[in-house]
């Protein structure tokens, strides 16, 4: 009965009151959501907050005999029913809800629909959203002209019902900026007008649709809402809320869009790209998703109380934006209107509680797991490299014979001797003439006896996302003493390579015990007997970066402590034998001390850790050379003796690899998802908190909601394959809806986060679920569902309404009209750039800084004056634009732009003096203005008329009417004289922004124009889709 | 684009008359009053819910943790103890922050400052604040509150919004959505950071609204040139090249509204007349070379310093004078891990004076009688040291389990020290007072009733106090 259904529906979301007689009550659409709104919290799925046996959320509790005898609903008897008694009693002791806990009474009108309903016969059924879309058959099919696609049936359908009609179609100009403005977050240029104008064929709108569809514009105009439900952003968003680099899943997202990759590939790939059979850069890529949530690098902070507040958001956001459920209700306790028990929540969570992620994230940069994650470009120079490298390589190969031939027969200079691998070598120290000790590895050492060291000075000035090596070669009389280090010893901060009761130990410090990251071998180095000892780091902040040599072999190491947050940089020496405590020095001998600015390999690391020379190697028969000899006496050989046609080629490959690594550093990378090796066990946790774990549970789904399809694994990657699953009842609509939303300004079901018990009933169930189906049925296809939408008939309508269409249906609830909304923050500032004609098409890439009032980040925190960019990057769309969580760019925030704090999806408008301020004084406005400005003057035509005309045209996208025109005549005129008398004001309007300013135009003159294209920048209409 | 039944009904009732050829410029000027009223202006239906006791609120945060047993909570005893180790059994194997948990040892670090009694009631207060012992009998001190937060920033945010993570509205957002502004040229609710203060940073979502409309959220007033955002036109315009602008826009806007009707246009009429009066109305306010010499000598000198908390305690009062609901007050630098002595009299050398004669002012003004003062910050400081213990020297870490707070206004009871702290305050032994105790106390002291301010998101009825908070009725008149 989909029209009875309608128009109870109808009556109810517009508040008319009690349906008439004629019209059943739908359970849906107005009994569910009182007894969910009024009785679930004290009887409904939380079984701990039940009041008494009664539950009222499933269909056996409602009718089930009382303990008290009765029932409370009986079926078509209403004076029979407990709960029409209860909710009717006059005596407050008696009335539910109950007055003592501070609930008001029913209403009049939902006891009557409560009463009617249970006069009907109390028709029940599970909650709609639970169960899988069924699109209406054919038999909808009225014919009307007005019809373009199937969609518009039951938009008419729905209208009729209620005795409406749909609007007349938009004018072409409002056509054309609304399907430009939806689908590419710009308006229409001034030639795209006249094209769509002039093209009188039938399919002239068809034709700008494919346009726009296959614009790159359209992955950015599709990006905008999904960076909100991914909270994306470029800082870390807790305290002083530092950098992240983010942006390379930015670009994923709008390639994706480009793409038109479908929404299946698009959520699994998003959702656990990782955990795909052998995973493309990209699949990994796409992974940030989970990872934009904020991760805290407070000192101080519990990790694992943190951990927990990521599992949570990964969850919450999940389901927010597939399933559209509030499952984060259930963290504490059973959820109150859902039927979604705690354990069903940590079940849930256990899918995102097994990343091998940490609890306290990096102050600075990405915090792991991350990828490098070049661009085309980049990419495409990693594969030169490769190439070049490769070619060397078998260049070398093909030489193999040659070079072993002449290392053989040559007569190797003396000078091998002195060889030492040197790729950057910072300091060395061989004590082979000065040392105290004639018994050196290689002539003589040095000989420390705690209370000495030696001051290399100001060098090797490593900060801790520095790369670096340090080797020496000891023999001990103590377990305690430094070997290599920058480091101060009292309060300790630096770094270094010491011996620490007997073991060693790389540390990278700073003077808060909380905040260092140290490994430390897990056997002792012996006293008393040379050893060679290294330390190597890849300046990734973590121990998993750190690794340490005994006589240049790897050895096993236990990390200590992995919190390096703050810069470990300090103005110490470089020093030989100090710390790590400050009566910590060095005791025995020291030799061939080094430190070189990069990480070793394991094969250099064993090259340096060879005493014997070049030269004593060559003179060992072959066969008793161990491999590390073996290729030391090459590289030096073939650096320091070789002919230069073997030698070219390794110096060659040398450089370029060492290009290479600093080329690689120099990528982008971005936070990824990854599993852990080993599981991370999941409790639930009382009331939520991380230190309070109950009993252990396994990933697993709600028992509501279908279950996992047979022959997926009961990972994250089934979670994604689960959600995408065609049958799945929540993931269609939901993202239906929210592209509805998108495109009409309010879901057919309003709260699009909440498909829930206390979400909105649709407003049209038949056609969301049609909607839905359609969308699964043509494989996910997000332009297939995005054309559809802007073709049919109910999009193409005009929004102009009359008195008495306001009357009859002020929100617009019929959509007998298309909605008049102002546009997204992003859109007002990217159209104001597109309009003055500075907006680049730039695509992807990283976050830019446009102007922003001085001061405002310093003011409330202790990282980073804003700075903003010059050139190009001030005129970059605004999804671009550097978002500090904390602090988010003001003029996006006074549009309604979402702090990107947490997963929002819902699109809100407000309308405020804020605003006003905003466009009218901010400099990126005022400057947008003046360019604007010497666009009509340049472009326009030879009159005030036509040039106002024209300025019309590209701010509102039509020509304006006499009226119209009349009132920007008056004004430029006005402005005009005002400006010729004052010039040194034109000249201060004028000098808004770095943007060059036409000087080939008379400053009064401009200033005029400028005065009245702020005008058109500051329209109703101009800010707004209509 | 929420919209007030009230408010549609009245756009309706003057869409239909326009219609009908009542000219819509003669209507538009009472409409925009009436529409800016209505979008952001007005409060809630039904509230206050019962008479309230103050109108307005000037809350004065002292960001980074203030160290209640240097300032109010008064430990004489602990004298002796110097040194020794805090008995395990107050610690009592509690949360620490990862910055001490690792320390081999806990001494008792007693304060360095001396304290007194002040006043006819006698409360007991350090010789670091002595402008706020000053006013011991118009204020409620209260010793026994604690939050549940160890690190500052979910610890302020708890303060600022009921819930340690980001999403909920501010306390003056709710105030602002339920209860309104009393000023057609002013927010609802006013924000100020002390400029060049410095520490723990701030962050928007301390004043944003959350899930609440945008414009509910607290709206930052910036010492210097341009007190808000974008508040100045720019240069070479003047205030007649605005009114002429707007005066433009609006016909352009109205004959826009003949065409396509939608009642959202006049509300964007209404909302830059808005802009329009704040143009004036804010630089106004923030003139306070009007303010006579003994004013500013009851604030302190650093209240002729534009953008000191002296100069803000100051603007605040101006502010509530004009009918802005809510106030915030931000000084950072109260967390002492280190060197608190030195440090902990700079912090109060900067804002004793000036909190104090807040009070004083606003009571000279018969302000006080219906304007709440709250002072405090997001949670206390350990009695055991942080770093290296001298005779002169100590550092505290942050400690969540009690801390101290004071308040003053209509409604509150004067000269009363509520809740006490055991032997060596760390935990509480009398009265404990929760964070949204607090914040169920202020919403009662301004008309509501912290239950029934709701705003349903969700699916969920959120309120400011979340399902908790007991009114301290003993701080109470």
């Amino acid at each position: 009965m989909p029209q009875l259904i309608l128009a109870a529906l109808a009556l109810f979301v517009l508040g008319l009151g009690a349906p008439p007689a004629a019209a059943a009550v739908d359970f849906h659409a107005a009994v569910r959501p009182i007894l969910s709104d009024r009785c679930f919290t004290c009887h409904g799925p939380d079984e701990a907050t039940r009041m008494s046996a009664l539950r009222l959320d499933t269909e056996e509790g409602a009718f089930a005999p009382l303990p008290s005898g009765g029932a409370a609903i009986v079926r078509g008897q209403p004076e029979q029913s407990e709960l029409i008694r209860r909710i009717e009693a006059q005596d407050p002791a008696q009335r539910m809800p109950p007055a003592a806990f501070g609930h008001a009474p029913l209403s009049p009108q939902e006891i009557e629909v409560l009463r009617q309903w249970v006069s009907e016969g109390a028709q029940w059924s599970g909650h709609w959203a639970f169960a899988v879309p069924q699109p209406p058959s054919d038999d909808l099919s009225q014919s009307d002209a007005w019809i373009r696609n199937p969609l518009d049936r039951f938009i008419l359908a729905n209208l009729r019902e209620h005795t409406m009609e749909p609007s007349a179609p938009a004018s072409k100009p409002t056509l054309l900026r609304r399907v430009t403005h939806d689908l590419t977050g710009l308006p229409p240029m001034p030639k795209e007008v006249s094209d769509f104008l002039a093209d009188d064929s039938s399919f002239a709108y068809e034709r700008v649709v494919e346009r726009l569809l296959a614009s790159p514009r359209f992955g950015e105009r599709m990006a905008f809402r999904w960076l909100d439900a991914a909270r994306y952003a470029d800082t870390n968003g807790y305290q002083n809320d530092r950098p992240r680099d983010m942006w390379r899943w930015r670009d994923w997202v709008i390639d994706a869009f480009n793409a038109n990759m479908s929404f299946d590939q698009f959520t699994v790939e998003q959702l656990a790209g990782d955990l795909l059979p052998e995973p493309s850069l990209s699949q990994l890529v796409a992974t940030g998703f989970n990872r934009n949530h904020r991760g805290n690098a407070e000192n101080g902070t519990d990790p694992d109380e943190y951990q927990v507040e990521y599992a949570v958001d990964r969850l919450e956001t999940t389901a927010t934006v597939w399933l559209g459920l509030t499952m984060g209700c259930a963290r504490c306790h059973d959820h109150k209107y859902d039927p979604i028990s705690q354990k069903e929540f940590y079940q849930f969570y256990a899918y995102f509680n097994n990343v091998s992620d940490r609890g306290r994230y990096y102050k600075y940069g990405n915090t792991p797991p991350v990828v490098h994650a070049p661009t085309l470009e980049q990419q495409a120079e990693l594969d030169a490299f490769d190439d070049r490298i490769g070619h060397q390589e078998s260049k070398l190969t093909g030489l193999g014979p040659e070079i072993a031939e002449a290392m053989a027969t040559e007569d190797l200079p003396k000078e091998l001797d002195d060889w030492v691998h040197a790729d950057r070598l910072v300091a060395i120290r061989s004590f082979d003439e000065a040392g105290d000790a004639p018994d050196g590895v290689r002539g003589r050492a040095a000989r420390l006896d705690g209370s000495r060291y030696f001051d290399l000075g100001n060098i090797a000035n490593f900060d801790f996302y520095d790369p670096f090596t340090l080797s020496a070669w000891i023999r001990p009389e103590a377990g305690t003493g430094g070997v290599v280090a920058r480091y101060k010893a009292d309060g300790p901060k630096g770094y270094g390579l010491f011996l620490v009761d007997g073991k060693l130990q790389l540390r990278i410090d700073t003077s808060s015990i909380s905040d260092r990251t140290r490994v430390e071998s897990v056997d002792p180095i012996p006293l008393g007997r040379w050893t060679h000892v290294a330390g190597t780091y890849d300046g990734t902040r973590n121990t998993d970066g750190m690794s340490l040599y005994v006589n240049g072999r790897r050895v096993e190491v236990k990390s200590l402590i992995d919190e390096s947050l703050n810069s470990t940089k300090i103005g110490e020496p470089l020093r030989i034998g100090y710390g790590p405590g400050p009566d910590d020095r060095f005791r025995g001998l020291l030799d061939d001390v080094r430190v070189y600015s990069r990480r070793l390999s394991d094969e250099q690391l064993a090259v340096v850790a060879v005493p014997e020379t070049a030269a004593e190697i060559a003179r060992l028969p072959q066969d008793r050379r161990t491999p590390a000899q073996e290729r030391k006496l090459r590289w030096a050989f073939l650096e320091d003796a070789a002919p230069s046609h073997l030698a070219r080629p390794w110096k060659d490959l040398r450089s370029l690899r060492l290009e290479r690594e600093n080329f690689v550093a120099s990528l982008p990378t971005v936070m990824v998802m990854e599993e852990r090796a080993d599981v991370r066990p999941t409790h639930i946790l009382f009331r939520g908190t991380f230190d309070a774990p109950r009993e252990r549970v396994e990933p697993g789904l709600p028992a509501a909601l279908p279950p996992m399809p047979s022959g997926h694994p009961n990972n994250r990657l089934g979670l994604a394959r689960w959600l995408t699953d065609p049958t799945h009842p929540l993931v269609s609509r939901v993202t239906v809806n929210r592209f509805w939303q998108m495109l009409f300004g309010r879901g057919i079901v309003s709260t699009v986060e909440d498909f829930g018990s206390q979400g909105a009933a649709p407003s049209h169930p038949a056609l969301l679920d049609w909607l839905a189906a359609e969308f699964v049925r043509g494989d996910w296809d997000v332009k297939r569902l995005i054309r559809t939408i802007v073709t049919s008939a109910t999009y193409r309508q005009s929004s102009k309404v009359s008195s008495e269409a306001l009357e009859r249906d002020p929100e617009n609830l019929h959509w007998g009209r298309a909605p008049r909304h102002r546009l997204a923050a992003e859109s007002i500032r990217d159209q104001a750039l597109a309009v003055a004609g500075v907006l680049s098409s730039e695509l992807g890439g990283p976050s830019v800084k446009p102007y922003q009032p001085g001061g405002l980040w310093k003011e409330l925190s202790n990282w980073g004056a804003y700075e903003h960019d010059h050139g190009d990057k001030l005129y970059r769309r605004s999804l671009y634009t550097y978002w500090k969580r904390t602090l988010g760019p003001p003029s996006m925030l006074a549009f309604d732009a979402a702090p990107r704090e947490t997963c929002v999806v819902r699109e809100v408008r407000t309308n405020t003096p804020i605003q006003a301020l905003n466009l009218m004084n901010d400099p990126t406005y005022v400057e947008a203005a003046r360019l604007f400005a010497e666009r009509m003057v340049r472009e326009g035509g030879d009159t005030d008329e036509e040039r106002l005309g024209y300025g019309f045209l590209v701010a509102a996208s039509r020509m304006p009417e006499d009226a119209e025109s009349d009132i920007l005549l008056s004004s430029l005129n006005r402005y005009r004289d005002r400006y010729e008398t004052t010039p040194a004001d034109a000249a201060s309007l004028l000098s808004a922004g770095e943007h060059a300013r036409d000087e080939t135009l008379e400053a009064p003159e401009l200033a005029a124009y400028t005065a009245v294209a702020s005008m058109l920048l500051n329209l109703d209409e101009t800010i707004t889709r209509e | 684009m929420s919209i007030s039944p009230s408010l549609k009904l009245t756009r309706r009732h003057f869409f239909s008359n326009s219609a009908t050829g009542i000219g819509l410029a003669a209507l538009s000027g009472l409409l925009a009053n009436d529409l800016g009223a209505a979008e952001g202006q007005a409060g809630r239906p039904g509230l206050p819910h019962f008479t309230p006791k103050d109108k307005r609120v000037i809350y004065l945060f002292q960001s980074g943790g203030p160290s209640q047993m240097d300032l109010f909570d008064h430990k004489a005893a602990l004298g002796d103890q110097r040194g020794d180790e805090l008995p395990d059994s107050v610690r009592g194997g509690q949360r620490l922050t990862g910055m001490t948990a690792a320390q081999a040892s806990f001494p008792v670090a007693p304060s360095r400052f001396s304290f007194a009694r002040h006043g006819q009631s006698g409360q007991e207060f350090s010789e670091l604040i002595p402008h706020i012992a000053s006013i011991s009998d118009k204020i409620s001190v209260i010793r026994s509150m604690h939050t549940e937060q160890i690190n500052h920033d979910p610890a302020i945010t708890f303060l600022q919004t009921g819930h340690q993570l980001a999403g909920r509205p501010s306390l003056g957002s709710w105030l602002s959505y339920g209860l309104g502004s009393e000023s057609s040229s002013l927010p609802a609710f006013v924000v100020m950071v002390s400029l060049g203060s410095t520490g723990q940073p701030l962050y928007s979502r301390l004043w944003g609204s959350g899930f609440l409309p945008t414009r509910y959220q607290g709206v930052k007033f910036r010492a210097g040139r341009e007190p808000v955002l974008y508040l100045n036109d720019p240069d070479g315009f003047t205030r007649d090249d605005r009114r002429h602008f707007l005066d433009g826009v609006s016909a352009l806007n109205r004959v826009h509204m003949g065409e396509f009707g939608d009642p959202e246009i006049e509300n964007r009429i209404a909302q830059y007349e808005m802009a329009y009066r704040m143009q004036a109305s804010v630089p106004e306010l923030t003139d306070i070379g009007s303010e006579p010499d003994h004013i500013f000598e009851l604030y302190g000198p650093d209240s002729r310093k534009p953008g000191s908390y002296a100069s803000n305690c100051l603007l605040a009062r101006r502010l509530v004078e004009r009918g802005v609901r809510c106030v915030q007050l931000f000084h950072r630098g109260w967390d002492h891990h280190n060197s608190l002595p030195n440090r902990l009299g700079r912090m109060c050398a900067e804002t004793d004076q000036a909190s104090a004669a807040l009070v004083k002012d606003l009571e000279q003004r018969g302000m006080l009688d219906d304007t709440l003062v709250v002072w405090g910050g997001e949670f206390g400081r350990t009695v055991y040291c942080q770093g290296k213990l001298t005779a002169e020297d100590y550092g505290r870490d942050h400690h969540p389990r009690c801390f101290s707070l004071w308040m003053a206004g209509g409604g509150v009871r004067g000269g009363v020290t509520y809740g006490a702290t055991d032997d060596y305050s760390y935990n509480i032994a009398e009265d404990p007072v929760s964070v949204h105790d607090l914040h169920a106390t202020v919403l009662h002291l301004l008309g509501v009733d912290h239950k029934q301010l709701t705003f349903k998101y969700q699916g969920r009825h959120f309120r400011l106090t979340d399902v908790h908070g007991e009114i301290v009725r003993a701080v109470l008149a």
